[in-house]
């Protein structure tokens, strides 16, 4: 009897568990699948991706932080790219130089790779890493992103960011982000992918700044590895081994 | 329009990605000007951010060596290079934009092969 009543809830455990599998198989399939290669949409009339659009509503004090950066770096035609350092957020989403990027779609994580710098996006959904307190967190160039669908449109947060004075969306650290993503197609049926952004920063907009980016699907889903420090590394080894400084070797 | 976008892009990626070690600056590169330029192979480093290129040149001026920028390797790669395309003393033809301070060097938009690989 006891044997008998122990099958029956294994059966009915299995049969449960096998349900919520189901379940959740069925959730994971309900949303839009964004996992592959995406490329700058040809067709969208800039290359390079949407030109920025908030330099209208820049606050002035924020404009001198730009201006002095700019005085800087401008006569010696430095950029955080020329250092290895990628665009940050969010102009790597809206930009990051005409270079692909990479979707990795998995119910509780979607991960963002933008070719350029190998920049990186985690985008969390569910879990712990979803809902980490502001005390946890430490401001970097991309910040700290959550996500959550709204029927096929994927809805993503991202706060936790630096001040950045480095990239054409300039912002402050108490910048947020809300990016909209959903797929669309062209004119020719193609795949599109489109985002609309929105920055809302009163340390540095009188008002949010909304911009929308497309790519398209790439054709040969090919990322290309971009390794960007080793020349300077092997420059480095190469004064070593010739007894020269980094600083030496620079002002030849 | 398609000569915009292109001049865009050279411009944009110029600008994203300066070498680190660079000696010189993308806005010391004219965009607005097409030169050819031919000559030997020295060095030729394709790398990201940028492309590092020492041709042996023979002009009005004399023989010499002079160095040149050029596109991200994974954007050259795009565009047809491969690792065995061109090597150091081959003969190749570049299309640069010159340095605006009229300078050798410059910042190689294509090169072509003697056997007329183009990238």
């Amino acid at each position: 009897m006891m044997l008998m009543v122990t099958t029956t809830r294994l059966a009915a455990c299995a049969i449960g568990l096998a349900g919520f599998l189901v379940s959740a198989t069925a959730m994971a399939a309900d949303h839009p699948d964004f996992s592959g290669v995406w490329t700058f949409h040809r067709a969208g009339g800039n290359l390079f991706g949407p030109r920025w659009a908030g330099d209208e509503v820049m606050k002035p004090e924020a404009r001198a932080k730009v201006e002095a950066y700019h005085k800087l770096v401008d006569p010696r035609g430095e950029s955080p790219g020329g250092w290895c350092v990628g665009t940050g957020m969010p102009g790597s989403m809206l930009g990051s130089g005409g270079y692909p990027m990479e979707i990795i779609q998995r119910p509780e994580q979607i991960t963002i790779v933008y070719e350029a710098h190998t920049e990186l996006r985690r985008i969390y959904l569910s879990g712990p890493n979803a809902s980490v307190p502001d005390s946890d967190l430490f401001p970097t160039r991309s910040g700290y992103s959550t996500g959550h669908w709204e029927g096929d449109t994927l809805v993503v947060e991202t706060k936790a960011l630096e001040e950045q004075v480095d990239q054409a969306a300039a912002h402050s650290e108490n910048a947020r982000i809300v990016e909209r993503y959903h797929l669309d197609r062209d004119e020719n049926g193609k795949t599109l992918l489109v985002a609309e952004m929105t920055m809302t920063d009163p340390d540095f907009y009188t008002a949010p700044v909304t911009m929308t980016k497309t790519w398209d699907a790439s054709e040969d889903g090919r990322m290309l590895y971009y390794d960007c420090n080793e020349p300077a590394w092997e420059d480095h080894l190469d004064n070593l081994r010739n007894g020269r400084t980094d600083e030496a070797s620079n002002d030849k | 329009m398609k000569k915009f976008l292109f001049l865009g892009g050279l411009i944009a990626a110029c600008m994203a990605a300066t070498p680190v070690l660079a000696h010189h600056s993308a806005a010391q590169f004219d965009f607005g000007q097409s030169v050819k330029v031919e000559g030997v192979v020295k060095v030729i480093e394709v790398a990201n951010p940028h492309t590092k290129l020492i041709m042996e040149v023979s002009d009005d001026k004399g023989t010499r060596e002079i160095e040149y920028e050029g596109h991200s390797r994974n954007n050259i790669y795009r565009r047809g290079w491969r690792p065995d395309s061109v090597k150091a003393g081959d003969h190749i033809t570049i299309t640069i934009a010159p340095l605006r301070s009229g300078a050798d060097g410059g910042y190689v938009q294509s090169m072509t092969t003697d056997s007329g690989k183009s990238f």
